[in-house]
């Protein structure tokens, strides 16, 4: 479709642009220099940053091309979400990065430290503590709450009585946020269970208070919250499998377990792939149940020559505690960085290999 | 021509709804600093001020208060304050989780920074250069309990004093025929225990001691305060021995340190099983409340008004070694005033605050106990009495260990969780495992 300009004005054109740069600039040296732009008696720096603005916009409409009139159009409107974008996202990202090479406190940038804080957290055992638990966190959890999702999905597919409150019970923990989760269980687990254990085996103290049950209970309560939400999405596969196909196999005499594994599971293997990324990633970054279960507490008697103190310390829970608990922001964001790095990676992986499953479909 | 008009017209109404926000923050943003900003005239201040009828008028200062529960009570101080004075204070509070500290990180890089903050003393070298001398200002005279800085001098403003060691319930105590002034020694203690625990039924108490190790919620109690009797228990208020050992690379004295396990041991020993490893501090609180327990291993915060409890209460020292008979008592954070503000707005109000009027509402409206000599209201919290006794004995220890390394309240606590569960055996385990957390601690 041809597109032309009409009343395309060089001069209003470039006198918007011109003026539009001058009255950004000088507001935003304004705010910088921290003085106030007086004019007519009051503070025009804000004014001036709003018509700058929209002086630069006018600018660009008005201008005479026609070859980069759509691409202009294009700039304007995109510009409101890719500005938000980069404050949000691109620009704390690079201030991140940047940071992880200083010694930072939250406050100030006293040195530059180079790679000290990357090469410090690889020595650090309680850090790569929590590494290793995470992805031990991320293995039981990405097994255990696909299984446990697909089983519901199954109940929930098949022709049992009051099948909708079943869908609605299921999904409703995760409806419900994590902190509140964590203190809902921690209670439970305090208070109800010790009860159970001091029956069974004389142990009075709750499972929160050791390390090994206290890792348990955070898989407990995360496959509670998360298995509804992936049985959805087990329950929208289940149902896409074609009714014929399912037909010709019980014409043919499959048990219902042969329809499992020969129809029902290949014909989701998509959707299981999705499943498996989504645990994946969405246990990578646990930090919520984590924070409000055990706060990271619970040792380890010896690891790496050292007692650790934070036996079910996660990965986003010690980022989180070594820059604001401890107050070392810019050791916190070197780990932060290597955080970033690992969910990249499976982010990636999870894109290349969910496309390369839908062409063979 | 229509569908030309129509995109004009979205594209102004995305670029102004744009540019509106960000007009609007940095609008607000220079009013925020022409309180802070000396060369900004007063003429144009009230200009500023006139212009957005929401933020604080050029004089104003403003205080970023850290406790919550007395929100209400320093906001009728500000109302006070600008009855008397004509100058206005605005309190802002942080609360709930959000740490003050963590929110003035944030304001301090937004430029949006409070005159008047609240810090813990170990908080001090984080705003190095930063904060204002308050020395030679007229309330320093008034009271000991000032905060000071070698680089920076007098800088922190005492609000309150807060006391912790082992609150007690005298009515169970005089029950059981031990007198709490007697508790000055481990034997003391230890038979005292003995006595109150074979009279529990009797005394109608489920245990000895109130005393919770639980690491996630209340590390704060034994990590910081618990473990700040190993510190300063015994010690005159300005002695920084043990302090000063910890910060000097985390060195212990490990003689001291197995003396207080073994008293840590007996708590353990005696404390309420259902309470000790994973109990809550309002279970803790709620008992020593309802009579359960003969002591509390909390401060005067947690029973702050008299209808309460319906006993008498008191402190008795952590009498780890012979002859310890000391409580720890002093501010457990301090105001200061920030230098690039309102720093004569500030001091002004410092010295109004010491006063009458003032001390008045904190006294008796926030149930404070005032850190000033002159002061003539006794405060409200049942502890007061018990805690004036030592203090004006010159009893009372310093509260050094606010003055640890940030974060090693939650290495630490663990340890004492594992001794109250048992996965730590005994006291020599206790020394030899916290001597190789806070080594460790303090090699990062």
């Amino acid at each position: 479709m041809e597109y032309k300009i009409s009343n395309g004005n060089k001069p209003l054109s470039l006198v918007c642009l011109i003026a539009g740069v001058v009255m950004l600039i000088s507001a935003l040296v304004c705010d910088f220099a921290k003085k106030s732009l007086m004019l007519f008696g009051s503070d025009c720096r804000g004014a001036f940053l709003v018509l700058g603005a929209v002086g630069i916009f006018l600018g660009l409409f008005f201008f005479p091309t026609e070859k980069h009139h759509r691409k202009i159009i294009n700039i304007i409107f995109l510009f409101p979400l890719l500005f938000a974008f980069a404050v949000t996202v691109i620009i704390p990202l690079v201030l991140g990065i940047g940071y992880s090479f200083t010694d930072w406190d939250g406050i100030r940038v006293k040195n530059v430290v180079g790679l000290a804080n990357y090469t410090k957290m690889f020595t650090q055992p309680s850090f790569i503590w929590s590494i290793l638990i995470t992805f031990l966190f991320v293995l039981f959890n990405m097994i255990l709450v696909n299984l446990v999702a697909f089983l519901l999905a199954l109940l929930c597919t098949s022709k049992i009585k009051g099948m909708g409150f079943f869908r609605a019970a299921y999904f409703l923990p995760n409806l419900i946020g994590g902190i509140v989760l964590g203190y809902i269980w921690q209670f439970i687990f305090s208070n109800v269970v010790t009860k159970w254990t001091t029956a069974l085996s004389g142990n009075q103290y709750s499972m929160l208070s050791d390390t090994k049950t206290a890792f348990i209970a955070i898989i407990i309560v995360y496959v509670w919250q998360y298995a509804g939400y992936i049985m959805l999405i087990y329950i929208t596969g289940l149902n896409m499998i074609p009714l014929d196909v399912l037909e010709a196999a019980a014409i043919d005499g499959a048990s219902r377990l042969q329809t499992l594994f020969n129809i029902k599971l290949p014909m989701i293997a998509s959707t299981i792939t999705i499943c498996t990324f989504l645990t994946l990633t969405s246990a990578f970054k646990m930090f919520d149940v984590n924070l409000a279960l055990t706060n990271g507490t619970g040792s380890i008697a010896d690891f790496m020559g050292s007692y650790l103190t934070n036996g079910t310390e996660m990965l986003a829970l010690n980022i989180y505690s070594t820059a604001v608990v401890e107050n070392k922001y810019a050791f916190g964001e070197a780990k932060a960085v290597l955080f970033f790095i690992i969910l990249a990676i499976v982010s990636i992986l999870q894109v290349k290999i969910t496309s390369s499953k839908e062409v063979e479909l | 021509m229509k569908k030309k008009a129509l995109t004009l017209l979205m594209a102004g109404v995305m670029a102004f709804s744009l540019t509106a926000c960000g007009g609007a923050s940095t609008n607000s943003g220079s009013t925020d600093n022409s309180g802070a900003d000396s060369t900004t005239t007063e003429a144009e201040a009230d200009a500023d001020s006139s212009s957005s009828d929401k933020t604080v008028s050029g004089d104003a200062i403003r205080l970023l208060n850290g406790k919550p529960e007395i929100d209400a009570q320093l906001q009728e101080l500000a109302a006070k304050y600008n009855e008397e004075t004509g100058a206005e204070v605005v309190i802002e509070t942080i609360g709930g989780d959000t740490n003050a500290s963590d929110e003035l990180k944030k304001m301090y890089q937004a430029d949006n920074m409070p005159d008047i903050f609240v810090i813990e003393a170990n908080q001090a070298a984080n705003w190095d250069g930063m904060l204002a001398d308050l020395s030679g200002e007229e309330w320093t005279d008034k009271t000991g309990f000032e905060l000071t800085d070698d680089n920076m001098g007098t800088i922190g403003f005492p609000y309150t004093v807060e006391a912790t060691a082992l609150g007690y319930n005298a009515d169970v105590l005089s029950a059981a025929g031990v007198d709490p002034a007697s508790l000055t020694s481990p034997d003391a203690w230890k038979s005292a225990c003995e006595t109150l625990d074979s009279k529990k039924d009797e005394l109608g108490i489920t245990a000895v001691f109130g005393w919770c190790a639980e690491p996630a919620n209340l590390g704060w109690s034994s990590g910081t305060h618990v473990f700040g009797q190993y510190l300063d228990a015994g010690l005159k208020a300005d002695d920084t021995t043990y302090i000063d050992m910890l910060n000097d690379g985390g060195k212990i004295d490990d003689a001291r340190m197995k003396s207080f396990a073994e008293f840590v041991g007996m708590m353990n020993q005696y404390s309420d099983p259902a309470l000790l490893v994973d109990g809550t501090y309002d279970n803790q609180v709620a008992g020593f409340k309802d009579g359960k327990y003969a002591f509390i291993t909390q401060g005067n915060w947690c029973v702050t008004s008299p209808e309460d409890v319906s006993f008498e209460v008191g402190f008795a020292p952590y009498a780890f070694e012979d002859g310890i008979n000391t409580i720890i008592a002093g501010p457990p954070s301090y105001w200061v005033a920030y230098q690039d503000g309102n720093v004569d707005g500030a001091k002004a109000f410092f010295n109004w605050c010491a006063g009458d009027s003032a001390q008045d509402i904190l006294v008796n409206k926030a149930g404070l106990v005032s850190p000033f000599d002159d002061c003539q209201y006794e405060a409200t919290n049942p502890f007061y009495k018990s805690m004036k006794s030592y203090i004006d004995a010159g009893n009372y220890s310093g509260w050094h260990t606010m003055l640890k390394k940030d974060g090693l309240q939650n290495e630490t606590c663990q340890v004492f969780a594992d001794y109250a569960k048992g996965s730590i055996a005994d006291a020599d385990a206790f020394v030899e495992t916290i001597k190789k957390v806070i080594e460790s601690y303090y090699a990062e």
